[in-house]
């Protein structure tokens, strides 16, 4: 007789899901931390006469 | 020299292609795995764990450290911070799939062996795997200077990846639960053509779900390296 086993499947193919989702989001996040990041070194090294000038 | 009109940082991408179409792959086996796969009639529904974690575990060893392993050889002869990347990406990624079948395995087991674990050759040679992976990116934020943190790293990950053709062949070599090899064997795979044809495609989505995480993984790594140059630079 076929055992009725189907909550561990689910189980396993929800836990395959946000392992990969939740890489997949940690590399996203991680890339505009350090896009962030890049973008405050660039407008400190820019010299001064390029900053725009507020209103 | 750079100037004020040039891009200073290659622009973020608007959509990741590659990873969207990878998602959707992965979404389009779950759909025909659990609804349009035959159930095996010994082992129930819990069969289908096969296609998750057999094909995450030939993605994760083989081709992710497989990868990591060659590319730090090649660093350790060309001195290439490209390589470097490639294979500290490759590890990360390889390690993300080995949670993955770390994950799943016992909830087969369970199903099958009656245990969550057990300490068989397999298991636990793939656990210490895991491990060491951990430790060799634990290694790569705890030395400062990009050379000698390659160059540690590309020694500890071929070292690590020496693990996985005896993590392949653990089940010939000692008596273990854990079941032989039904597709990665001399002989023809031994699963029924519509089980084969559902294992086949969650191979290919994986493999490409892997080339994703790659390319985005390498992408956030150059990034950071521009990110230290930068800093290095501005003082």
């Amino acid at each position: 007789m076929t055992p009725d086993n189907g909550g561990f499947a689910t189980a396993a193919y929800i836990i395959t899901a946000i392992v990969y989702l939740a890489y997949a989001l940690s590399i996203k996040l991680r890339e505009r931390r350090i896009r962030e990041h890049l973008a405050r070194l660039d407008a400190s090294a820019r010299p001064p006469s390029s900053r725009p000038t507020g209103a | 020299m750079t100037t004020a009109s040039e891009p200073l940082t290659p622009p973020a991408p608007r959509h990741d292609l590659l990873l969207g179409a990878a998602l959707l792959a992965v979404a389009g086996v779950y759909v025909r795995a659990l609804m349009f796969t035959p159930i095996e009639a010994r082992q129930g529904a819990a069969q289908k764990i096969l296609y998750v974690h057999a094909t995450s575990a030939i993605v994760g060893l083989y081709i992710a450290f497989g990868l990591m392993a060659v590319a730090s050889l090649l660093y350790l002869w060309l001195k290439d911070a490209k390589l470097d990347r490639v294979a500290e990406s490759s590890a990360e990624v390889g390690l993300c799939y080995t949670t993955v079948v770390l994950a799943t395995g016992p909830l087969w087991g369970k199903t099958i062996w009656g245990a969550w674990w057990t300490w068989d050759a397999r298991l636990t040679s793939t656990l210490f795997l895991w491990f060491i992976i951990v430790a060799y990116l634990l290694l790569r934020s705890a030395v400062e200077e990009p050379g000698r943190r390659a160059r540690y790293a590309a020694v500890l990950g071929i070292l690590a990846s020496l693990l996985v053709p005896f993590i392949h062949l653990s089940v010939y070599l000692f008596r273990t639960l854990h079941p032989m090899p039904i597709v990665l064997k001399p002989s023809a795979p031994s699963m029924p053509s519509e089980m084969q044809l559902t294992f086949f495609s969650a191979l290919l989505a994986f493999i490409l779900l892997f080339a994703a995480l790659l390319r985005a993984r390498y992408r956030m790594a150059t990034l950071r390296d521009l990110a230290a140059h930068r800093e290095q630079e501005h003082g």
